[in-house]
């Protein structure tokens, strides 16, 4: 799709100015003559978009140009592959239903946008009803995959600064997130995939869907022999393969995890901080992450990680009354509607992202500075200039403050 | 009673398993030390609890505690860092509070009944662990001002009684 795409833009944009400027100059009564043309261009992209057509084309064509289409078509299937298209996606109304009714259902997201994916999860969380009374058992689990372009993703209550190298980040072209559930700081990328398992407050428990993960890897690669540490991680060896978090509310409760599968862990070097700098001292309560070696699980891709899991899930939870339990895709262009486009307005705000952490008090020993900051604002400071100062703008001018070294906090 | 709450929390975070916790009967009674029971002198006039696990214990002169039960506590685990409410702020019932963290889990609190926050528990800002240790009392989290206590009417508050007759209904699913 991708490479005929880009063989036929350049000629249609041609055609596509042409017919605006015609429409343009002349008056109202040479409207037939542009639809004419437009006509000739809707024709243009059946022709493209239709295997008979395209036959027919290249017939008219001679043999090369057949030749030509045929490796396209050839290319186009696998970039179907590829990229999904050929996976039905879900419509915004389609998907509100499906999370606003009751059962279980697995929804696969197609896009690699950090910001639709995590608002997409707190969609399906929030909406999901409970139990339609509190004697009846919850039946309407959901599990939900997705895959994050380069992204590094902070704890709800963690301290942004002192987690992450921001300028590396950055300039590494890594987005930067602060998710709702609570844990540490993890690096996603395309080799890694995301898994969130969403159940009632109730039968909520941190381990259950580590072990599901393992059973089910288990069955399909038994020569790969992941384990549980005395954290709940999942291992592979001595070295973390994936890294969990939960969030609790309304009665519900979700566990999400990341699973590395093929992920360049080289670029992840550098990204995330030690757990202490010499020449800086942090005081705050904020939830530290726990430092740990991690490494890929063997598999052949995220996908198949991805199959084994599905597959797991529905043993674990089909049943006389669950015959299947059905997976859904969703995707940025067609899976988005007001809310949880409100939930990606508000990770990308900069209130949730620099102003949300707890309290903190920082001292760099260049320059021998001091500062509280409260909500991201510096409320107190040994450099008065700085009082009301966002800490991020001070991160931001860094350069200005000759004395300070600025390894140390950026 | 809390050497078996504690051994109760140490054994759930081993299975990891929310619903062992019925067993620590009266635990989820009002601390009666702590200064949501002591903030008048005759005790609050009625203390309840929500089915999320929140309390609220409310005084005669409109002031009222909000705090999250044992059972919560225990089932949560160790708690490392307590989202607080801004003082001052207006919130309707069913907002939320704030948040507790523990073992990697951020958990909502929610408002019992509508009010204005008068004041947080600074305590838990420099130890969470208050929470666990005493959530019916020390670790409460938020001072407020009742806007109707008529509120305190509402069939979804329960009493002491019936809340802990629906944790023995969970565990017997």
């Amino acid at each position: 799709m991708l490479l005929v795409r880009n063989r036929l833009v350049p000629a249609l944009r041609h055609q596509w100015s042409i017919g605006r400027r015609t429409l343009g100059q002349q008056a109202s009564f040479d409207l037939e003559d542009g639809d004419e043309k437009y006509r000739e261009l809707n024709q243009m992209y059946v022709d493209m978009f239709t295997p008979k057509a395209a036959d027919a084309l290249s017939k008219a064509e001679g043999l090369e140009e057949k030749q030509k289409i045929s490796d396209l078509n050839e290319l186009n299937n696998d970039m179907n592959c590829l990229l999904n298209v050929g996976y039905p996606k879900l419509t915004a109304e389609e998907l509100r239903k499906k999370v606003e009714l009751p059962g279980k259902f697995i929804l696969q997201s197609l896009s690699n946008n950090p910001y639709f994916n995590l608002a997409v999860e707190n969609y399906v969380f929030t909406n999901t009803p409970l139990s339609a009374s509190p004697e009846l058992s919850f039946a309407n689990q959901r599990l939900l995959f997705y895959i994050n372009r380069d992204s590094v993703v902070i704890g709800k209550n963690q301290t942004l600064w002192k987690e992450v190298h921001l300028k590396t980040v950055q300039e590494r072209g890594y987005e930067v997130l602060r998710r709702f559930s609570g844990g540490g700081t993890v690096v996603h990328d395309l080799g890694n995939v995301n898994y969130s398992f969403l159940t009632s407050r109730e039968d909520f428990s941190r381990e259950f869907f580590n072990r599901l993960i393992i059973a089910g890897v288990q069955r399909s690669a038994p020569d790969i022999a992941l384990d549980l540490n005395n954290r709940g991680d999942i291992v592979l060896g001595d070295r973390k393969v994936s890294g969990s978090a939960y969030k609790i509310a309304r009665g519900k409760a979700y566990h999400h995890g990341t699973m590395l599968i093929q992920s360049k862990l080289d670029q992840f070097r550098g990204l995330l901080k030690p757990e202490s700098i010499d020449g800086v001292t942090w005081n705050c309560n904020s939830v530290d992450s726990v430092r740990s070696q991690v490494q890929n699980v063997p598999l052949e891709s995220v996908q198949q990680f991805i199959d084994m899991v599905v597959e797991e899930f529905r043993r674990v939870f089909c049943s006389d009354e669950v015959e299947d339990i059905p997976v859904f895709y969703c995707d940025e262009d067609v899976t988005i509607n007001g809310e949880i486009r409100e939930y990606m307005t508000l990770l990308e705000s900069d209130n949730w992202k620099y102003r949300k952490g707890p309290k903190f008090e920082i001292h760099l020993q260049s320059g021998n500075y001091s500062m509280t900051v409260e909500r991201g604002i510096i409320v107190e400071s040994s450099i008065p200039a700085l009082l009301g100062w966002s800490f991020q703008s001070f991160i931001d001018g860094i350069s200005d403050f000759k004395d300070v070294d600025e390894k140390l906090i950026t | 009673m809390f050497g078996v709450a504690r051994a109760v929390v140490g054994r759930s975070s081993a299975a990891g398993v929310l619903r062992v916790f019925a067993r620590a009967q009266s635990s989820n009674a009002l601390t009666k030390t702590g200064l949501p029971f002591t903030y008048s002198g005759a005790g609050p006039s009625t203390v309840l609890y929500t089915s999320q696990h929140e309390w609220i214990a409310a005084h005669q002169d409109g002031t009222a505690f909000v705090g999250i039960t044992r059972y919560a506590a225990d089932a949560l685990g160790d708690a490392t860092y307590v989202e607080l409410p801004e003082t001052g702020s207006s919130l309707e019932k069913g907002e939320s509070l704030g948040s507790v963290e523990s073992v990697k889990s951020a958990s909502e609190i929610y408002q019992p009944v509508a009010g204005e926050v008068v004041e947080a528990n600074a305590a838990l800002e420099e130890a969470p662990q208050l929470i666990n240790k005493d959530p019916m009392g020390d670790g409460w989290i938020a001072k407020i001002r009742i806007g109707d206590a008529s509120e305190l009417q509402s069939a979804e508050l329960l009493t002491l009684e019936a809340y802990e007759r629906s944790l023995k209904e969970d565990q017997h699913e």
